[in-house]
């Protein structure tokens, strides 16, 4: 009853100030994220205006469409209040082994034309069984998931480098991928690049999987409160594995999507966005501890970082200083969630 | 156990493993991660984690060789370790205070840390003093000076852990913080202070690993907490709190060396070592999990109906 | 009156606009032990956790040895001598029981340096476990010990901080025949070393027998005090227990009566939980279960419905055993289960009313191979039914649960089993913490469901409610079924009896 009372005031304005308000509006919106990313365009703008040259927003778009994609499987595993560190060294390990497969260099299938089809198979399985086993291990061994997921990231980069350095001379990378498996990163439909295109599709179909199917209102069910979803009915070990699957399938998709636009298959794939995948969901108003997360506000997330990753880069700042910065936006994301979280719970 | 098999497999497949020198190297390279793992212990005594030890240890090494090689090693170690606690601080700061989860905060300061020092050494190797690296080379009674340091630590860790109150309150802590906040013990200050002890362990560990090394690459300490977290888990402290010990986590400092430096000594590729070094921290977490399990049922079993 | 220790008078306490503490008060004297008795809700444990610091009164004295004190925590409470061992005893399994008896004033080296004083503490620790009568090594670990020795390691605790008050609530619910004994034994003990008790308990034979004084608690009254003497059983549970209660019980419209039987429990057991429990629930009846906290019905319900293991018996539903552990199940034979832990359990609330409501039925109500929602069916399907149950919010779908009163919270919990329509409906203490309007609605519910020809299995630590809702009531204990009685036969005191008894 008293809570009802507080709440009711913060609806109805009650003794808050109208700038108090505000600020609480906009510290819940899925808004926030975008309005900084527009403030920090446009004050980068004044200093480096090539920032909104055309080849420039190109160049931030296609940077962002794996992200994006790797980022919307996280926000998966975030749900059901876990984490999933593993998405890059899927990426590699998929990355070196789908290119394994269809390089015309000693690739098992060389030359088969069924040979890029075979390799997207591939990499797709690699994903989802790690993903299963991190679900696996997170759910019914009851490990701590940052720990299993950093430990089949370490084993998988590992692994990538291995298999690569068996397969290359050079070992570093698997190239010669052939034409039909590239036109993934190049070709397009009507100007519209084919990635944009899957990047695009796999986000409306999590939005639709996320509210409008039975999964969707499970993960939010277990990630809210996993007791109350056992009790009604919600097969909850099975969601936990399925939103750690569907995270590394979407890993998976991604690894694709960059593999086809490096035109070779490389061990260090994704290594540097693992940051910025977490940071994205993160900013991206997903919350640390379940239950909360939309794609849209991901979308924001990762137009967000690569933004600010971009302008950095046209600052002219090292890689060192772009990943502090990095980690201080994870930071400053990790608080804004923290302060909604107790704002919340005050009501 | 695990280690009396390792030491026989790699005993059969390597007659150099064997010998005596080379256990005294073991022990030698041991050293910097014995010493931060017995941190960890204290971080994960109160169920948190510090992911970002590896980042302090390369920040400590680059400051070092930069600004700290002219003053003598009695200005320059305090120096050092105080940089450690200013980091844990800013860890616990972000832990205690805004009680957000201790691996993304210790994920987040892992990047700027590292980001920050090699800001800072402009991604060049950084030599040390010769005084430092002297210090690798110095032994007493026939020992290495790391094994004399990681030992004095290891000391202060094991009275501080057992023989004071403070000690004897991390425990309580981690096997149940309400509990012990209802008991009068202050949580939030404990938590604080194991966040700043790792730091510093870890401030130490760069200080000895760096003397050993004499230069600190742009990579000195990266994803070092791999080793550190499956050492002491390794050593039977619990990633659910409350249960572990310094001797322990230097026992599995030692066996996390022994596995690699057989793996070196039987000329295996090294791109295996992660693949070896995951496993074995996948193992010590999932025995860990298992046994959390088995006591938790243990606990259940209150009895209500009459035998 | 020099020799009074604890002077309580005239305490008030109200929980949200409720009063639960009305004009409190009695007198303990040194070295006695008060029994304190009443209902589950009676305010027993309000009166204690002020007096151990853990709430605040609104108003009201209490004097310790003729001070005013107001303990604002339990180590404030703790300074002044008043200990207060709560049910869940609050142990370290992971340290030593010297340790744990010490854990906020450890003996140091010299008094001050940081050191424990190893040799000292074990000393202290010896003579404080000699004090009770326990002789175990001060360095074993807490792990290691029975319940009841960890009750007693709680008692010595008590002791090395001088107290001079010790406060028991329900201490022996965990412990066994021989342990309760020994318990008893040194009580008499620390009475007889000038240490007062207050034992609060719902075993009344206990109650006699060991204290000198009781005091009777009803609606946050004092109903009752005096000598031990002035008390027998039959006469405490008159006054816990009250005469009748003019509370009202909506009339149950005519419905087709109790027919077939809907659920069948055969000698289910549970090492430690239940013990032989059988029972026939039918359809179109109301069965109450009574019996205090710890005596096995929130468990049995929740084998029943496939959430905890059991290890004999069978559960059929109809025909048809039910699996065990297989809540979904459960669900589909038309189970439904009401948690009496509302916020843990019950509800998601961060979620909406919508959404809480509709989680139970989402797979019967999707279609296709993916499982496809239509949002605007379910809405409108959770809407009905909320109207039903009479949740008065208009936008149900962006209302956050949260936000509720406990009342219509609760009825929300009804409602997203309601949507499935079930035919037998477990309810574990429906109408906790809801005020007295709720609690009608909620009886009208049910009764509109029995009417229907559901069958209820009604779990409640009220009397009252049972008395006044089910056709049957079944009482529980340590984990058994102390028996059935029906409509007929149905008075409070028996009841109260037969869970009491032991």
């Amino acid at each position: 009853m008293a809570e009802t009372g507080s709440v009711l005031s913060f609806v109805s304005g009650g003794a808050r100030s109208r700038p108090m308000r505000a600020f609480r509006w906009l510290l819940f919106s899925d808004y926030l994220v975008l309005a900084l990313t527009l403030v920090y365009v446009a004050a980068l703008w004044l200093v480096v205006p090539e920032i909104l040259s055309p080849t420039n927003v190109r160049d931030i778009f296609l940077q962002i469409l794996p992200l994006f994609i790797a980022a919307l499987g996280l926000m998966m595993v975030l749900m059901v209040a876990q984490i999933d560190l593993s998405a890059t060294s899927i990426m590699a390990m998929g990355c070196v082994v789908g290119a394994s497969i269809m390089t015309s260099q000693d690739g098992y299938l060389a030359g088969e034309p069924w040979a890029p089809v075979v390799a997207i198979l591939a990499i797709v399985a690699i994903g989802i069984l790690i993903g299963v086993l991190n679900g696996i291990c997170t759910i019914v061994f009851d490990m701590p998931s940052f720990l299993v997921t950093l430990t089949t990231m370490m084993f998988f980069s590992g692994a990538a480098i291995w298999y690569t350095a068996a397969h290359t001379s050079s070992g570093s990378s698997i190239g010669s991928l052939p034409p039909a498996f590239l036109e993934i990163g190049y070709g397009g439909v009507a100007g519209i690049p084919y990635a944009a295109i899957i990047t695009i599709l796999l986000a409306i179909v999590v939005h639709l999987l996320l509210t409008r199917t039975v999964f969707g209102h499970w993960i939010m069910a277990v990630g809210l409160n996993p007791s109350a979803a056992a009790i009604s009915g919600v097969p909850v070990r099975a969601v936990v594995i399925g939103c750690f699957a569907l995270s590394g399938l979407f890993a998976a998709f991604a690894a694709i999507i960059y593999t086809a636009r490096l035109e070779a298959g490389t061990p260090i794939l994704g290594q540097r966005i693992l940051l910025d995948v977490i940071g994205a969901a993160v900013i991206g108003g997903v919350s640390l501890f379940g239950g909360k997360g939309t794609v849209i506000g991901v979308l924001f997330g990762v137009l967000f970082l690569s933004t600010v990753d971009n302008g950095l880069q046209l600052l002219g700042l090292s890689l060192s200083s772009v990943y502090a910065i990095k980690g201080g936006v994870i930071l400053l994301a990790a608080v804004t969630d923290a302060i909604r979280h107790t704002l919340m719970a005050r009501g | 156990m695990l280690f009396a098999i390792l030491c026989v497999a790699f005993g059969l497949l390597s007659d150099r493993f064997l010998s005596l020198a080379n256990f005294r190297n073991i022990l030698t390279q041991s050293t910097h991660v014995a010493v931060m793992a017995i941190g960890m212990t204290f971080v994960l005594l109160v169920r948190g984690v510090d992911l970002s030890v590896g980042s302090v240890m390369y920040l400590v090494a680059v400051v070092m060789g930069l600004y700290l090689s002219d003053v003598s090693l009695f200005v320059s170690i305090p120096a050092i370790m105080l940089i450690g606690a200013a980091f844990g601080a800013i860890n616990a700061c972000f832990i205690t205070g805004l009680r957000i989860a201790p691996f993304i905060v210790t994920l987040a300061t892992l990047f700027i840390g590292r980001g920050f020092a090699l800001y800072l050494s402009e991604t060049k190797m950084v030599v040390q003093s010769d005084t430092v690296q002297a210090l690798g080379r110095t032994s007493f009674f026939g020992l290495p000076w790391a094994i004399w340091i990681a030992a004095v630590v290891a000391a202060a860790a094991w009275i501080t852990l057992t023989q004071t109150p403070y000690g004897r309150q991390i425990y309580a802590v981690g096997a149940d913080p309400d509990a012990a906040g209802k008991a009068g013990i202050r949580v939030q200050a404990i938590m604080f202070s194991v966040l700043c002890i790792c730091s510093v362990c870890a401030a130490i560990g760069a200080l000895i690993s760096v003397s050993q090394v004499g230069a600190a690459s742009a990579t000195f300490g990266y994803q070092e907490e791999f080793p550190v977290i499956a050492a002491a888990v390794l050593g039977g402290t619990s990633l659910f709190g409350g249960r572990g010990g310094v001797f322990g986590s230097i026992f599995g400092a030692v066996l996390v060396q022994t596995t690699s430096n057989g793996l070196v000594m039987l000329n295996a590729n090294p791109y295996l070592y992660p693949l070896v070094n995951s496993l074995i921290i996948f193992i010590a977490a999932w025995v860990d999990g298992r046994r959390r399990l088995m006591t938790e049922r243990l606990e259940q079993r209150k009895i209500r109906v009459e035998a | 009156m020099s020799d009074v220790l604890l002077k309580v008078s005239g305490l008030n306490k109200s929980f949200f606009g409720v009063q639960v503490l009305r004009d409190v008060g009695f007198e303990l004297p040194r070295g006695a032990v008060l029994g304190l008795v009443g209902e589950n809700g009676s305010g027993k444990s309000t009166t204690m956790n002020i007096l151990g610091g853990v709430l605040h009164r609104d108003s009201g004295r209490v004097e310790l040895a003729g001070e005013q004190i107001a303990p604002a925590n339990s180590r404030d409470a703790l300074a002044l001598g008043i200990a207060f061992i709560h049910q869940e005893l609050s142990l370290f399994p992971n340290l030593s029981v010297e340790e744990n008896i010490f854990l906020d004033h450890f003996p140091r080296r010299m008094d001050r340096l940081p050191f424990i004083d190893r040799r000292t503490l074990r000393e202290q620790a010896k003579e404080a476990l000699e004090l009770i009568d326990l002789h175990i090594s001060p360095v074993t670990p807490v792990m290691r010990l029975p319940q009841g020795e960890r009750q007693l390691v709680e008692i010595a605790k008590a002791l090395t901080r001088r107290a001079r008050l010790i406060i028991f609530d329900e201490p022996t619910t965990s412990l066994t025949a021989r342990e309760t004994e020994r318990l008893f034994q040194i009580i008499n003990r620390l009475r007889a070393q000038g240490i007062s008790i207050i034992y609060i308990s719902h075993i009344l034979s206990d109650v006699l027998r060991l204290c000198d004084d009781i005091v009777v608690l009803r609606d946050g009254q004092v109903v009752g005090a005096g000598p031990r003497a002035d008390f027998t059983i039959e006469r405490l549970v008159t006054l816990m227990v009250g005469r009748t209660i003019d509370r009202l019980f909506p009339e149950r419209g005519p419905g087709s009566g109790p027919h077939s039987t809907a659920l069948s429990v055969r000698g289910v057991s549970q090492p430690g939980i239940v013990k032989e429990v059988s029972f026939d629930l039918r359809l179109g009846e109301v069965l109450g279960v009574s019996g205090l906290m710890g005596s096995g019905r929130s468990e049995l319900a929740r084998i029943v419905f496939g959430l905890d293991p059991y290890s004999e018996g069978e559960i059929r539903v109809g025909d048809t055993t039910l699996p065990p552990l297989a809540p979904r199940e459960a669900m589909r034979r038309g189970v439904a289960f009401l948690t009496e832990d509302r916020r843990g359990e019950g509800l998601m609330m961060e979620a909406s009313i919508t959404d809480n409501i509709v989680l139970p039925s989402l797979i019967e109500r999707s279609s296709g191979f993916v499982h496809w929602l239509k949002p605007a069916a379910l809405g409108e399907a959770a809407r009905g039914v909320a109207e039903r149950v009479r949740v008065n919010v208009k936008a149900i779908d962006r209302t956050a649960v949260r936000v509720l009163s406990g009342g219509n919270q609760q009825k929300v919990v009804i409602a997203k089993w309601l949507l499935r329509a079930p035919t037998i409906f477990i309810l574990d203490e429906p109408t906790r913490g809801i005020d007295v309007g709720a609690k009608y609605e909620v009886y009208k519910i049910i009764n509109q469901m029995v009417t229907a020809g559901a069958a209820i299995l009604f779990i409640s630590s009220e009397i009252e409610e049972l008395i006044g809702m089910a056709d049957r009531i079944m009482v529980m204990g340590r984990g058994e079924v102390r028996g059935f009685f029906e409509r007929a036969n149905f008075d409070r005191e028996t009841l109260m009896n037969a869970a009491l008894w032991d």
